[in-house]
């Protein structure tokens, strides 16, 4: 099992390691005269498929070795949790199973019983899921940084079913998306790119070379970062990434730097960014002070002793929390109060526990663009369309509901409760927006914003396994409609608002059946009564479930489940809005519709391979092989909160009756027009206009923050100005005076003395010229000279001591 | 054996050091057994010289057979101080796994670390004045062959010197460097002020030889000896413990270490027995200069330091001789204290920068000097004064050999300066060099960084060297008070040194250079340049990372007080 670890983090390094190595060559684009060539494209996308390769066969390897007990241990969870009323029965089954499981395996007795043991105490923890008797996560040093004092900062590795799933995925869709670029980013092979959108004074357009490498230079970094997160064994590691991410996502939305609007985007997501990393590194204080590591699991310490980890510390063996009074009891190794070095034991007060918590969070709504901190999000379009794909759909801001999913052990049900109602939220007011936008890709931002909700939700309702299955569905359905919509702005030429758009399909066939696949998927449609699903409908559907289970535990949060079912139905109606804007009817603009015309095979290429997968991925739903390998990672907690049968039915037709509801009025308005939408917008101009100016968030924010540290700002300035300047200034103005006198007195007597030394021994120097006469015969009678002096000197010495 | 070489080659092998035992057959396992008891053998130990006698041969054969068109001489000196400096560096490594110490060939050698960091030391000096030669092209293309012959033939006369454990070997060390050296110094055939140079340096050597073969009888004479391991059990064996200097044996053998001494003197340009060195220096040309500067000083502290120790090394002895030795001692610290002020003073005055870094390196000497002053009186401090007198002295020894290493790359880099300056500008004198820094920024930067060094300040690697000697006569002073005042006049002579090498670089940076004056176009990324920049480097490195050598150092100078 040792050797399983090493190989793997060997396999997933290499996967990590290759973009990083990519990008070094390709930043140097410029300096090999690749502006014309393809070359860095290449080189960035044979480092990415190399890494996908690696994460698949790591993948297979760890399947191998653990004979697959990924999809094996599914069965008995899905007794479990559908049985979960039926202890009695649901035990004898268990019984069944183990020995079937004494019949294959050789060490079957032990690993029965263990198994048994485990699947009882799942039981007592309220569905908590039953962890299979092989070790199925790894985690280890890479490299060891710095130690201070107590504190090692190291590059570890944490690698369990997550984040093969993780990197599997992020490397597939990260090659697809490159590949797509290609062609997205073509003209921009060129020696003198015209920039459209960014006016000269004379009238004309800006020129300039084009940067072609630099964009593949930074995907490679922004892969290399992504990866990094997603291995990263300690949460300091993390941070060190998740700022890489940033820096990325900074780097390519202000892309087109010269256009104002993004530079002004770019900046924007990374103030608000920052925003988020303020907590982020608050709760990572906390838990250095409180906890002593920053590592995720058990570890060996610089003596050799193994210690807890951060996840055992809080959660022990059995996923519980052992609370003394107002504090929260750490665990060691093996489940006991953990004690320091003067014996008493080592709490963390609750409320710290808390906040460290909703720190943590801070970072993840800021990097998920959660409420409050949406903002930035929309913007971010600005970046070309493969970054929206990449980074601002399906990985990056991704990144924040896998952290909450990987540190979900840490989070105390306050925490949970918080991150569902920001979720829920977000996946509304985002939502809302989605209805009235016109630019194609702001739509996609606005649904992106709404499904990050959706998968915060998933988790702060207890649903882990749900949050991050929506998370993996939605990357592939996201990055795929993003990709479409690249491929729609550049047939037609950069165009983006979709009411010159319309009746597509005929010209770009290919886009416009995998954005109906896309559209379907994020829908959430399924045939009722049958298995037939996209797979949005199984994630969505879980994430509903568990709300129901949640409120159905806990009636006071209604609004948990009610929101995002009818967010479900708008869900389904602005997607349909857009495919039906974009690809159905009758061209509203006969320009754009001339010009337009479908994508070359390596843009198609990318879509069609994502296509299967947005739409298959899920297949079997939450029986499904996908959900089995995220779900064999869910945390000993007992915060896990699993949808019980009739719940999840009820839910899932809810969920569907909204959805279909929603995708019959998208048609309805705008596949058949029987009402103009045109007319509903006056009716409703109020509202139409709140949300055609995003719930005035900017406006709010611009007069919170922005205006008043503006003022803030002019004030210290003031201040700087009038009174400390004037302070250094009198300051100074004496230190003249007083360096004046010194002047006076360092010249006339300080260096008076200076002198006189200097002019003496200066003196002897040049008298020392009468030594040496250059005569031969005088030097040679020195030697004499010089020896009997020596002669005398010695016996002068000698006789004296004598005397 | 299967061929006539490889049978003369067994031969001689086994001879001086039994039969290989090993498979007969010529294959690499073979060759590789074979070289390693080779160089068991005592033809082994001296390897490195070997390796220089043939390539001085080849040297002469390749004019001889007019093969210096295709095959530059620098090319054949190189590759041959490069071999040379390979088994240099094989023994090193095997010595310090074993760190051995063994005479060879009869006893007159001695085989230990000691030798081999000095040979290193010698040869990595023979590369970078070799390589300095090739860039400035002072020998030209008609007299390369010798000049190289000469400089390897002296090279071996310094590696004689630091190996030597028998008074005939110090003698026959000191002129085989001195010999070439006469030549080299008169190298500029044309210049008057060269053949000068080069006649005075021959009769004042010739008067320092007389001398110093007189003391070797003297000593050889009296204790009917002239090995240096059995000079110290002789001399007991014939005054006893008690002796005096009012015994007419002891006077005698006083008299005699003296006149070596002075000898030794002479090569290490110490007051009173300096006077050729500003002169010689002068009118040879830089390179030289700088080669004779560290080179065959580093070869006559290495004699200076065995010879000694061959007297005056075992702590353990009491009685009066061991006053004499002290005494000895404090003598050796008052010369070195006299030379340090004598050239510092003296460079005050100089217009020439050759001349000037001439009295700089007797300076240099005298600051060298007091290492080993310092050891003496450590040595013979009287019994219980000092905690540990072996360790003291071991860091005596260590700062010498710290002291050296610096002062091989700061004393080159300045050298190399002026050599690199005067092919642009043909001049050496001080004020042509005005307004320098801005047509030559690399070369007067790194000249800069050499002077601050051979100033002695921080982070330059001279500060720390001059710390750690500073710090030996400090732990000597608590033996004898003398040696406070020699510390104060050498750190008095750090203050005095500052004036003169600052005001070359004033010249340098602060004076305009003059209109009409020749232009010194050397960019960084030239070869000089970036030679300048290569030899600057380790200055700063050996200030900034002192662990490395000065451990080694340690390690070698140990092996001398076993």
């Amino acid at each position: 099992m040792e050797d399983l670890g090493k190989q793997l983090s060997t396999l997933l390094m290499v996967a990590w390691l290759l973009p990083f190595f990519g990008f070094c060559i390709e930043v140097f684009g410029g300096y090999f005269k690749w502006r014309l060539t393809k070359t860095a494209a290449y080189i960035a996308v044979g480092c990415i498929g190399v890494g996908f390769l690696c994460s698949v066969v790591a993948f297979m390897q760890w399947g191998n070795a653990t004979d697959w007990v990924v999809f094996e241990s599914h069965e008995g969870e899905h007794h479990v949790s559908a049985d979960h009323d039926e202890a009695a029965k649901s035990h004898d089954e268990h019984g069944a199973k183990h020995d079937e499981h004494a019949k294959e395996h050789e060490h079957g007795e032990e690993h029965a019983d263990e198994h048994g043991e485990k699947a009882e105490g799942a039981h007592d923890s309220h569905g908590g899921h039953a962890k299979p008797a092989v070790q199925t996560a790894f985690s280890g040093q890479i490299y060891h940084l710095a130690r201070f004092g107590e504190l090692d900062i190291s590059i570890d590795y944490y690698i369990d079913s997550l984040t093969l799933g993780m990197f599997m995925m992020v490397t597939l869709i990260a090659t697809c998306i490159h590949v797509f670029a290609i062609g997205y980013m073509s003209d921009e092979l060129t020696e003198s790119y015209e920039d459209h959108f960014v006016h000269t004074s004379d009238g004309g357009h800006f020129k300039r070379p084009g940067r072609f490498y630099r964009f593949f230079s930074y995907m490679s970094l922004f892969c290399f970062s992504m990866l990094g997160l997603v291995l990263a064994g300690n949460i300091f590691q993390v941070f060190v990434f998740w700022e890489l991410v940033g820096i990325c996502s900074f780097l390519l939305i202000g892309f087109y730097v010269e256009r104002k609007s993004a530079s002004t985007a770019a900046n924007k997501a990374f103030i608000v960014n920052r925003v988020g990393d303020f907590g982020f590194i608050i709760g990572l204080m906390i838990l250095w002070t409180s906890c002593g590591t920053f590592r995720f699991d058990n570890y060996e310490d610089h003596h050799g002793h193994e210690q807890p980890g951060l996840f055992q510390m809080v959660r022990g063996n059995d996923g519980h929390v052992t609370q003394d009074g107002d504090a929260v009891v750490l665990k060691d190794v093996h489940g006991e109060p953990l004690t320091d070095a003067s014996g008493s034991t080592k709490t963390i007060p609750y409320m710290l526990l808390v906040a460290a918590g909703l720190g943590v969070f801070c970072g993840c709504v800021g990097k998920s663009a959660q409420f409050p901190l949406q903002t930035w999000l929309p913007d971010a379009m600005e970046g070309p369309t493969p970054v929206s794909a990449l980074v601002h759909s399906a990985t990056m801001v991704a990144a924040g509901v896998y952290l909450a999913g990987r540190f979900f052990p840490m989070f105390l049900p306050e925490v949970l409760l918080t991150i569902a109602y920001v979720g829920c939220v977000t996946l509304f007011v985002a939502a809302t927006i989605a209805v009235v936008a016109t630019d194609i890709k702001r739509v996609l931002a606005y649904s992106t914003i709404s499904q990050l909700g959706y998968m915060m939700l998933g988790i702060g309702v207890g649903g882990w396994g749900a949050g991050l299955f929506h998370l993996i569905t939605h990357a592939f359905f996201k990055s795929l409609m993003f990709l479409c919509s690249g491929s729609v702005i550049h047939g037609c030429h950069h165009e983006q608002e979709m009411p010159k758009m319309g009746g597509l399909w005929k010209k770009m066939p290919v886009t416009a059946f995998t954005m109906l696949v896309g559209v379907i998927a994020i829908a959430g449609l399924a045939i009722p009564g049958t298995s037939i699903a996209f797979s949005g409908y199984h994630s969505k559907d879980a994430i509903v479930a568990t709300a129901l289970q949640f409120v159905d535990d806990n009636p006071v949060h209604i609004l948990l489940f009610i929101v995002p079912l009818v967010t479900a139905g708008i869900t389904a109606f602005y997607m349909f809005r857009l495919w039906f804007y974009t690809f159905a009817g009758q061209p509203r603009d006969a320009h754009v519709y001339e010009g337009c015309h479908e994508s070359p095979s390596v843009m198609c290429g990318p879509l069609l391979v994502l296509a299967p997968f947005a739409a298959w991925c899920a297949i079997g739903g939450e029986h499904g092989k996908l959900f089995s390998i995220l779900a064999l990672s869910e945390p000993a907690s007992t915060e896990v909160v699993h949808a019980s049968h009739d719940i999840h039915t009820a839910a899932g037709s809810f969920a569907l009756v909204a959805a279909i509801l929603g995708t019959l009025t998208a048609y309805l308005l705008y596949g058949k027009t029987i009402v103009d939408p045109a007319n509903i917008k006056r009716q409703f101009s109020g509202l139409h206009t709140f949300l055609v100016e995003k719930w005035r968030f900017d406006e709010l924010y611009d007069v919170m923050f922005v205006r008043p540290s503006h003022v803030v700002g002019k004030w210290c300035a003031g201040v700087d100005k009038y009174i400390f300047d004037e302070f250094l200034h009198g300051v100074v103005r004496t230190g003249i005076r007083v360096s004046q006198w010194d002047r006076k007195f360092d010249e006339g007597i300080i260096d008076g003395l200076v002198n006189l030394v200097g002019n003496v021994t200066f003196s002897i120097g040049r008298s020392l010229h009468v030594f040496q006469t250059g005569n031969i015969r005088q030097y040679v009678m020195f030697i004499a000279v010089g020896v009997l002096m020596l002669f005398a000197l010695l016996f002068a010495f000698s006789f004296a001591i004598l005397a | 054996m299967n061929n006539g070489f490889g049978s003369l080659l067994d031969r001689l092998i086994t001879e001086t050091a039994g039969s290989y035992e090993g498979e007969s057959a010529w294959s690499l396992e073979y060759a590789a057994g074979m070289f390693g008891q080779f160089m068991e053998s005592s033809l082994g130990h001296f390897s490195p010289e070997l390796a220089l006698c043939a390539t001085i041969v080849c040297l002469l054969l390749v004019r001889l057979f007019g093969c210096d068109k295709c095959c530059q001489p620098y090319w054949v000196a190189l590759f041959g101080s490069l071999v040379s400096f390979g088994l240099a560096y094989y023994q090193f490594t095997d010595l310090q796994q074993t760190s051995q110490s063994e005479e060879f060939f009869t006893g007159l050698l001695i085989y230990d670390p000691f030798t081999v960091f000095f040979r290193l030391f010698l040869l990595l000096f023979l590369i970078l004045i070799t390589a300095l030669t090739v860039l400035s092209g002072i020998p030209d293309d008609e007299d390369a062959p010798d000049f190289y012959c000469l400089l390897l033939g002296s090279t071996i006369g310094m590696m004689l010197m630091a190996s030597a454990n028998h008074m005939l070997v110090i003698f026959l060390g000191v002129e085989m460097t001195s010999v070439p050296s006469y030549v080299m110094v008169g190298f500029l055939k044309g210049r008057r002020q060269s053949s000068e140079a080069a006649l005075k340096y021959v009769v004042y050597g010739a008067g320092a030889a007389g001398v110093m073969l007189y003391g070797t009888s003297l000593v050889a004479g009296v204790l009917g000896t002239a090995s240096l391991p059995e000079m110290a059990s002789r001399m007991a064996l014939l005054v006893g413990e008690a002796g005096t200097m009012s015994d007419p044996i002891v006077r005698t053998v006083i008299l005699g270490i003296m006149l070596v001494m002075v000898g030794l003197a002479f090569k290490l340009s110490l007051v009173p027995f300096h006077f050729w060195c500003p002169d010689a220096f002068e009118g040879a040309s830089a390179e030289v200069a700088g080669f004779l500067s560290v080179a065959s000083k580093a070869g006559a502290f290495a004699l200076l330091v065995r010879f000694c120790l061959a007297f005056a090394g075992n702590p353990e002895g009491t009685g009066t001789l061991k006053e004499i030795y002290l005494y000895l001692g404090l003598g050796l610290g008052v010369i070195a204290a006299a030379s340090a002020t004598f050239g510092n003073l003296a460079a005050y005055s100089q217009t020439n920068v050759k001349r000037l870094l001439a009295y700089s390196t007797i300076a240099h000497a005298g600051y060298m000097l007091m290492a080993v002053s310092a050891m003496m009186v450590i040595l013979n401090a009287p019994a219980g004064s000092l905690h540990d007198p072996l360790v003291d002295a071991n860091r005596c020894l260590e700062g010498l050999l710290y002291y050296l290493f610096v002062y091989l790359f700061m004393n080159l880099g300045a050298f190399a300066v002026v050599a690199l300056i005067r092919n642009q500008i043909y001049s050496e004198e001080v004020s042509d060099y005005a307004g320098l820094g801005y047509q030559a920024p690399v070369l007067c930067v790194c000249m800069g960084i050499c002077m601050f060094s051979l100033v002695g300040i921080p982070p330059m690697g001279g500060f720390f060297a001059k710390l750690v000697i500073f710090a030996s006569v400090f732990k000597a002073g608590q033996v004898h008070w003398l040696m406070y005042l020699i510390l104060i006049i050498g750190g008095l002579n750090t203050v005095f040194s500052l004036v003169y090498y600052v005001r070359v670089l004033k010249t340098m940076f602060v004076d305009p250079r003059h209109a009409d004056a020749r232009r010194a176009d050397v960019p960084f990324n030239s070869v000089p340049g970036l030679y300048a920049v290569m030899v600057t480097v380790p200055v700063l490195v050996l200030g900034i990372a002192v662990k490395g050598l000065s451990e080694t150092a340690n390690q070698v100078a140990s092996v001398l007080f076993r």
